[in-house]
């Protein structure tokens, strides 16, 4: 029996779109939903903090996404191992958490040699952090290498009065 | 069923509707209701019909006090709102990637035909302008049902696009009549006008069709890339937010993209008529055109990556998060993906030119080279097509010492797959190139100097490319992404000056065999269809990402996506999505390849002899 033409090429069609969904079942497969808001409150302990601060680094603050924590090589953003240590000694003049806040709030000030800039304003859209989830940052990366001294009561270079739950995370003409 | 059992069946099949909705009506009438019997004067209200008027009157008061609140987003049934909008703006895109492609290259054609004095080049033009009015309409008609569908489920960002870019709408709608001008008097004026009248007017209709993708392409960059805005959305600038940063590189990687799969579709119609062709003749005519319309497609898919390339870079330049999440995130395995459907272009491109050669005497001489080219483009494919990191379980992971293959996962990264595409690129076009001297002998006196010239440009760009490709490993990243540039500068200008002197190397040459259009394998015009269906499928798969890669904002980083579709699907689902809105597509194309097919059939009155033909004068 001869196939008509017309169901031939609708069967290479069919067979060829299949393929190319089949190829796309085979690659991982993962959602991404937008990011959770986590509770900060004035009374998160210094512990809870460095949790926190891991947590929003993971998640919405995508920081991972370009940095690293531990990994050699020629990499395209500074390895965050050891920041905690040597986050004082970065900018003449500023301290640790200084040198952390400005890195966050104005990324652009400094640098770190051999690296390109590409580091976004932390605490405007697209992550939008707010001043209390970026202390929660600074305390984690305080603790890599070095000691988490910074508190919820804390005020840093960049901080402005609002907390939290005043601030939104862009969406001005939608929310 | 026999002639007298019809009507009784339909009788009993009446009557048995009646006693139904007499049945219904009984059992309705057996709810209570209020006597009807007794006079108005004397009838007491029940407490029951008390309640139903006070209920009546309730909600009668909600409705008058209801305050008007606007709609954030409106719900689509069964398939949700963001895959009902997501197919009709694929299905509408496609349609004017066609509409807008077909006209540049008939242009040229037509022009290639004037210049020369050849009606063939004519004709052929004007039959790829067949498939343009009915397809003008389809993309109309999308485009209209994109923007009710915008309006009614997603109608507070609409509002907010409609403020940034109102001034844009009103020379967009202008353009597009004047677009319908120029396409159908392009069309029904073929051969009515003078030569020069004639083209002027497809010159017309291409330059107002891209003046309309250029609008287009504003709105939907302006989402990736907001520019022009206050950093509370408010609008500062129109021109700043149309001029946004990914907006010159989408229209250039657009124009482009939409020649390669104008091309390919024209090609697929070309296969089908040659797969149905009745004559020797009629497969000549439609070889040529498949040719011809494959020709165009892949002289406008070679120069895509390096349009690619800079799309990518501006939208690194843009937001390094975005460009991150594209290539490093959550749409990295998209590329792997990506790299299947364009290996498979590149060797069902190949083999097409290869079967080709088939159809010319003299053929073998070049044919001996096909065995390598094959296993250079399969290495190439399998380079590009290896990801980065693998699939794999916990102790697999354990003994490979991450999640990357001690010695593939080296060909996972940009330098491998840069130096990759640059081969493949180098290959296909060797592989046109031989095509294109088959049966022909050079005669010019610098014939020899000519190749061996041609060859050490072969070579040193191919070498450029190995040396910046093995190099990119031992550098910094900062220096490694700068590599891609001199890579594909070095493919493309190898790519012109080897054209270059094969044009005047091979200028008045000595024929040693016609090419005999027709005499191909029907394989080869399957080829083709597959070479189409691809095409189709990239762009909705690019389509993807392009817009995916905003992920829970409608415009990224200033309006926020607050629906139940604000996450980014798998994979998986969204090649589903792709699949199903590339075979609705191609049902559609199919349907306007049978009515511009219909225009070369005889009148039904001149194929029923004997029926009536209604036009003679009584």
């Amino acid at each position: 029996m001869k196939v008509p033409v017309v169901v031939r090429i609708a069967g290479l069609t069919i067979a060829a779109t299949g393929f190319y969904t089949y190829v796309g079942q085979l690659v991982p497969q993962k959602e991404v939903h937008p990011p959770v808001e986590i509770a900060i409150s004035k009374d998160t302990s210094p512990d809870e903090m460095r949790q926190i601060g891991r947590q929003i680094m993971e998640g919405k603050g995508l920081c991972f996404t370009c940095h690293t924590v531990g990994k050699k090589g020629p990499l395209r953003f500074p390895d965050l191992e050891g920041i905690g240590a040597r986050a004082g000694d970065r900018v003449p003049g500023l301290s640790d958490v200084e040198y952390l806040a400005q890195s966050m709030y104005e990324p652009e000030n400094f640098i770190v040699p051999g690296f390109n800039p590409g580091m976004p304003v932390i605490n405007k859209p697209p992550v939008g952090l707010t001043d209390d989830e970026i202390l929660a940052v600074i305390a984690y990366l305080q603790s890599l290498g070095g000691t988490t001294t910074v508190t919820m009561e804390t005020r840093v270079p960049g901080h402005t009065e609002s907390t939290a739950s005043e601030e939104s995370a862009g969406g001005a003409p939608s929310e | 069923m026999t002639k007298r059992k019809a009507p009784r069946a339909i009788l009993i099949a009446v009557l048995g509707f009646a006693v139904t909705v007499g049945i219904a009506t009984l059992l309705l009438r057996r709810e209570y209701r209020a006597p009807i019997a007794a006079p108005a004067a004397a009838h007491e209200a029940t407490p029951r019909e008390q309640g139903l008027a006070d209920q009546a009157a309730e909600q009668e008061k909600r409705d008058r006090e209801k305050p008007y609140v606007e709609a954030d987003y409106r719900p689509f049934p069964k398939v949700g709102s963001r895959v009902a909008i997501w197919v009709v703006a694929e299905l509408h895109l496609l349609f004017a990637a066609f509409v807008l492609a077909v006209p540049l290259f008939a242009l040229i054609i037509e022009f290639i035909g004037y210049r020369n004095k050849d009606p063939r080049y004519d004709r052929l033009a004007h039959e790829f302008t067949k498939l343009l009015s009915v397809s003008f309409s389809l993309t109309g008609t999308f485009g209209a049902f994109l923007t009710f569908m915008l309006i009614i489920l997603y109608p507070k960002f609409t509002s907010y696009l409609v403020s940034v870019f109102s001034l844009t709408f009103l020379p967009y709608v202008l353009l597009f009549f004047a677009e319908a001008f120029f396409l159908y008097t392009y069309y029904y004026g073929w051969g009515k006008f003078s030569p020069r009248v004639h083209l002027l007017l497809g010159l017309g209709l291409n330059l107002v069709g891209t003046a309309i993708m250029l609008i287009a392409n504003a709105w939907l960059t302006f989402m990736t890339s907001p520019a022009g805005i206050s950093e509370k959305g408010a609008l500062i600038s129109t021109w700043d937010a149309v001029a946004n940063f990914t907006w010159m590189p989408i229209n250039v990687h657009r124009i482009i993209a939409n020649v390669a799969f104008g091309g390919s579709v024209a090609a697929a119609y070309a296969a089908y008529k040659f797969l149905g062709a009745q004559s020797d003749e009629e497969r000549a005519h439609y070889d040529w055109m498949g040719y011809i319309g494959n020709f165009v497609a892949i002289c406008a898919f070679l120069p895509l990556p390096f349009a690619g390339y800079w799309l990518a870079k501006e939208i690194y330049a843009y937001s390094q998060t975005m460009g991150l999440q594209m290539m490093g995130g959550a749409f990295s395995w998209l590329f792997i993906i990506q790299a299947v459907l364009i290996g498979n272009l590149f060797l069902a491109a190949n083999y097409y030119l290869w079967l080709g050669m088939g159809r010319i005497e003299g053929a073998q001489q070049f044919q001996k080279y096909i065995k390598y080219l094959l296993i250079l483009i399969a290495v190439c494919f399998a380079v590009w097509a290896t990801p980065r990191s693998i699939i794999s379980t916990v102790a697999e992971v354990r003994a490979m010492g991450g999640s990357a293959h001690p010695a593939l996962g080296f060909l996972g990264v940009m330098s491998a797959k840069n130096t990759a595409v640059n081969i493949l690129i180098l290959t296909t076009y060797l592989s046109f190139l031989l095509y294109r001297r088959t049966g022909k002998t050079a005669v010019v006196r610098w014939a020899k100097a000519g190749n061996l010239a041609q060859l050490a440009i072969f070579l040193v760009a191919a070498s450029i490319v190995l040396f910046l490709g093995v190099y990119g490993y031992f550098v910094e990243a900062r220096v490694r992404i700068a590599f891609s540039v001199p890579q594909v500068l070095s493919v493309l200008l190898a790519m012109v000056s080897v054209t270059v002197i094969d044009v005047f190397m091979f200028r008045n040459a000595r024929s040693s065999g016609e090419a005999r259009w027709g005499q191909i394998p029907p394989i080869s015009q399957y080829v083709l269809i597959f070479i189409a269906v691809s095409f189709t499928w990239l762009m909705g798969l690019m389509g993807y990402v392009r817009s995916g890669l905003r992920q829970h904002w409608h415009v990224y980083g200033v309006m926020r996506d607050t629906s139940v579709d604000a996450f980014t699907p798998t994979l998986g689902f969204a090649t589903r999505v792709v699949s199903v809105t590339v075979l609705i597509f191609f049902v559609l194309i199919g349907f306007v390849f049978w009515l511009a097919s219909l225009g070369g059939k005889k009148d039904w009155a001149e194929r029923s002899p004997g029926a009536p033909t209604g036009g003679e004068p009584s």
